[in-house]
């Protein structure tokens, strides 16, 4: 017999104030104990939004109009003195969840897992307890609890760190773990694998499967069918924040609801983005040439031949003063690397291996401690970023890091008036409209769903048509109807003559995309 | 050493510190507070933060002290030098130099304090003493902040610079590039707070119960009684001062020929 679930929703519709649109109708989720569930979908399906309501941070009638219900099992109802469904008719008047009780019930993991975290724990254990702290256990008991959870979530030798030096896995363990910890019967977590290696996707997985295994009902929200949604036992399909297609795995896989939305299939990354590598794919010959040409380079000294090269490092050394990124070996070591015009690079590796740093390089933000950094032949020290950024295009590995204005259209202007003139707007909208945006063009950028926020700050950088385009992890985040944006944004860049370094983690991606693979490992760059 | 100290006798310290320099009202008595504080300091590796710090918000001050008690004491009656209506006397620099040391005495004590005291140890101890936590949570907050903006700004000045945004040494360049950064940060923080209030909000914060802390901090009862005794002391000081009964030291010099203004 199958168990009464812990939570029932049921969504007639739910829209955000100042939009008529309803971002999420007719839909129903119930959340079973020991079972994990999927709800998948791309960018702007709404499950985001479906999380939130789950977690019960929508509720009231502060955030939006909420037509529906929702539903705790009957053990979470009777300890909470109500057995009903709390009714939400979108009125103004419309019952207010406590967010602190609800999420002794339902725990949520937004996406952007540090969000999560209070920041004024100075370690994981205090950040973990934090939860513990504001219900008032005893601290007898509080630190077998939090001794539990982390080795749960394989944190247990982490307990002293400080959160803000934990890698992107870690992060999000923790963020899980913190959300787990007061032991909710239901747990929502929103892009659990997004922007993990591989290393960090086997970690959180293994978490979520021990706690799918302890009894707790796991709804995973995810625009990608990897293996974590793989081993669910039901998926629901959100198009349009709607329920396109529902059923088990097997029964879906394959199916026009799920083959229509824009959720990642597990094979497109081998076989979707050919067409980059044979557009732009430079001859044989000129594979040589250039071979023959990084072994000069790396031969030669800084203020060596100019070569055709559009990016060329030369034996460049980095490494952050100590006291900022703890002591620690060199990031970057004796580095070299060239890249012609025209060509696709990939530099893959595991989180924390300096490819972030490696890119801040290109454009001078980060100024190597030895070596030099030639762009088209002319090395960049001593010219300040913003004249550098001419000729180099940076996409940062955090959107929002990038953007900055209040609109699309403006962020896309900022600082192109100045280089393209009269033309600005013009090719504004162009790069708009390459990455689906241009009919967006009013959005505030920080309202967007994530993978359209990606897109727009890629739209800032192809604006500008550098010479040199550096892509931090530009998969990361991104449904499938974005990626199709992002390659054929990387194919015109390519023909028109631009070289494209892209840093991931993915190394399938990188294999159908670029021409050439470079692994960085301990400070320098290998052939992948 | 520092970090074995509770918070609350370190602060205490430091409030009775104040109150006693305010009492004896000397500037001999807060230079030495200064120094002994600087000591401190040096000892406790933070010298190289609250320099800078101290001289940022003590300059000024000193300087409008000058200006105002230096030139201007209608009391002063040993003149130095006379302009008009500006007059410099002995008895308004020495008003100005107590004032000065006094307010040395205080930045650099409380300085003292906020560098070395390790913020969640002071936020354990006030949730075990029944304050409010959202108070302790935006003390601890306001005492991280400036790094948190600095971090922040910088990212923006990234992005920006990335995209054509020169940023030239010096400081009224770099003024100017700031103005640019000035509204997304202060869009970003908004945006951020609003986040973090509705994970705090799940995380239990504002829930109904007692909260309770994990950090244990250590406390002893000779730093207990240390600061029944400096409170004391403080006390004591404030009432002798006020009652009129402070004994009078005679100081070389720059001894006030009436006592000296409270």
């Amino acid at each position: 017999m199958r168990p009464a679930p812990l939570l029932q929703a049921r969504i007639a519709e739910f829209s955000y104030h100042g939009d008529d649109a309803s971002v999420l109708r007719d839909l129903e989720v119930d959340a079973v104990p020991g079972t994990h569930m999927a709800v998948l979908g791309g960018s702007g399906s709404g499950k985001s939004t479906l999380g939130r309501l789950l977690a019960g941070w929508l509720s009231g009638g502060h955030a939006g109009r909420f037509r529906g219900s929702l539903r705790l099992g009957a053990a979470a109802s009777a300890a909470a003195g109500d057995s009903g469904p709390i009714i939400f008719h979108g009125a103004p008047d419309d019952p207010r969840i406590n967010a602190s009780l609800w999420s002794e019930h339902v725990g949520y993991v937004p996406q952007d897992a540090a969000a999560l975290l209070s920041t004024v724990g100075s370690t994981v254990a205090e950040e973990l307890a934090f939860g513990l702290e504001n219900r008032g256990m005893d601290r007898r008991l509080m630190h077998d609890a939090v001794l539990r959870a982390a080795e749960a979530a394989g944190l247990a030798a982490l307990l002293e760190r400080d959160p803000a030096t934990l890698s992107g896995g870690e992060l999000r363990r923790l963020a899980v773990a913190c959300a787990a910890i007061t032991r909710p019967g239901v747990l929502v977590l929103d892009e659990p694998l997004g922007s993990l290696d591989e290393a960090g996707a086997v970690s959180v997985s293994a978490l979520i499967r021990g706690l799918t295994d302890s009894g707790t009902a796991v709804i995973i929200l995810s625009q990608t069918v990897d293996e974590l949604a793989l081993t669910a036992a039901q998926w629901i399909v959100l198009d349009g924040g709607t329920v396109s297609a529902r059923g088990t795995p097997g029964g879906l896989a394959g199916s026009p609801g799920l083959l229509q939305s824009g959720v990642v299939l597990p094979a497109r990354a081998r076989d979707g983005s050919g067409h980059v590598r044979r557009a732009a794919g430079p001859d044989p010959a000129d594979q040589r040439r250039r071979t023959e040409q990084h072994r000069l380079t790396e031969q030669g000294h800084c203020a060596g031949t100019a070569t055709r090269a559009a990016l060329e490092l030369e034996r460049i050394a980095f490494g952050f003063p100590a006291g900022r990124r703890g002591k620690g070996p060199r990031v970057l070591a004796d580095l070299s690397l060239a890249v012609r015009a025209g060509e696709v690079v990939a530099v893959t590796g595991p989180n924390g291996a300096g490819k972030s740093t490696l890119l801040r390089h290109f454009n001078g933000l980060l100024r190597p401690d030895r070596g030099c950094v030639r762009i088209d032949g002319a090395d960049i020290a001593g010219i300040p970023t913003g004249k550098v950024a001419d000729r180099v295009g940076l996409l940062f590995q955090h959107p929002r890091d990038q953007l900055f204005e209040r609109t699309v259209l403006r962020e896309v202007l900022f600082g192109l008036e100045r280089k393209s003139g009269p033309e600005a707007a013009a090719k504004a909208r162009t790069a708009l409209a390459a990455v689906g945006l241009g009919d967006q063009l009013e959005s505030h950028p920080h309202e967007l769903p994530a993978s359209r926020q990606r897109l727009l700050a890629l739209a800032t950088v192809l604006a500008r048509e550098p010479k040199l385009i550096a892509l931090d992890e530009p998969t990361v985040g991104l449904d499938r109807h974005g990626l199709e944006h992002l390659d054929e944004a990387i194919a015109a860049a390519a023909l028109r003559g631009a070289a494209v370094v892209i840093v991931t983690h993915d190394l399938a991606y990188a294999r159908a995309t670029a021409h050439r693979i470079l692994e960085l490992r301990e400070g320098t760059l290998r052939e992948g | 050493m520092q970090a074995r100290l509770n918070p609350l006798t370190a602060l205490a310290a430091a409030a009775a510190t104040a109150a006693i320099t305010t009492a004896a009202s000397s500037w001999a008595v807060s230079l030495t507070v200064v120094l002994g504080g600087a000591a401190l300091a040096v000892r406790a590796g933070v010298a190289g933060r609250l320099a800078p710090a101290a001289s940022v918000i003590l300059t000024p001050f000193w300087l409008s002290l000058l200006i105002m008690h230096g030139l201007f004491f209608p009391e002063g009656r040993t003149v130095l030098a006379e302009w008009g209506a500006v007059r410099v006397t002995t008895e308004g620099l020495g008003f100005a130099l107590d004032m000065g040391a006094r307010t040395a005495a205080y930045v650099v004590v409380f300085l003292l304090f906020s560098f070395t005291v390790r913020v969640p140890d002071l936020v354990a101890v006030m949730s075990a003493r029944r304050v409010p936590p959202q108070f302790g949570y935006v003390l601890a907050s306001t005492l991280t902040l400036a790094p948190a903006i600095s971090g922040r700004l910088t990212r923006i000045r990234h992005a920006q610079e990335s995209r054509g945004l020169v940023v030239r040494g010096g400081p009224l360049p770099r003024l100017a590039a700031a103005r640019l950064q000035m509204v997304p940060l202060v869009l970003s923080l908004i945006q951020e707070a609003g986040d973090r209030a509705q994970a705090l909000d799940s995380r239990g914060f504002n829930g109904p119960m007692a909260r309770t802390s994990y950090r244990e901090v250590p406390d002893t009862a000779a730093q207990r009684t240390f600061r029944a005794v400096a409170l004391l002391l403080a006390a004591a000081a404030v009432a002798l001062r006020i009652s009129g009964q402070w004994p009078e030291m005679q100081w070389p010099e720059l001894q006030w020929p009436g006592g000296v203004p409270a």
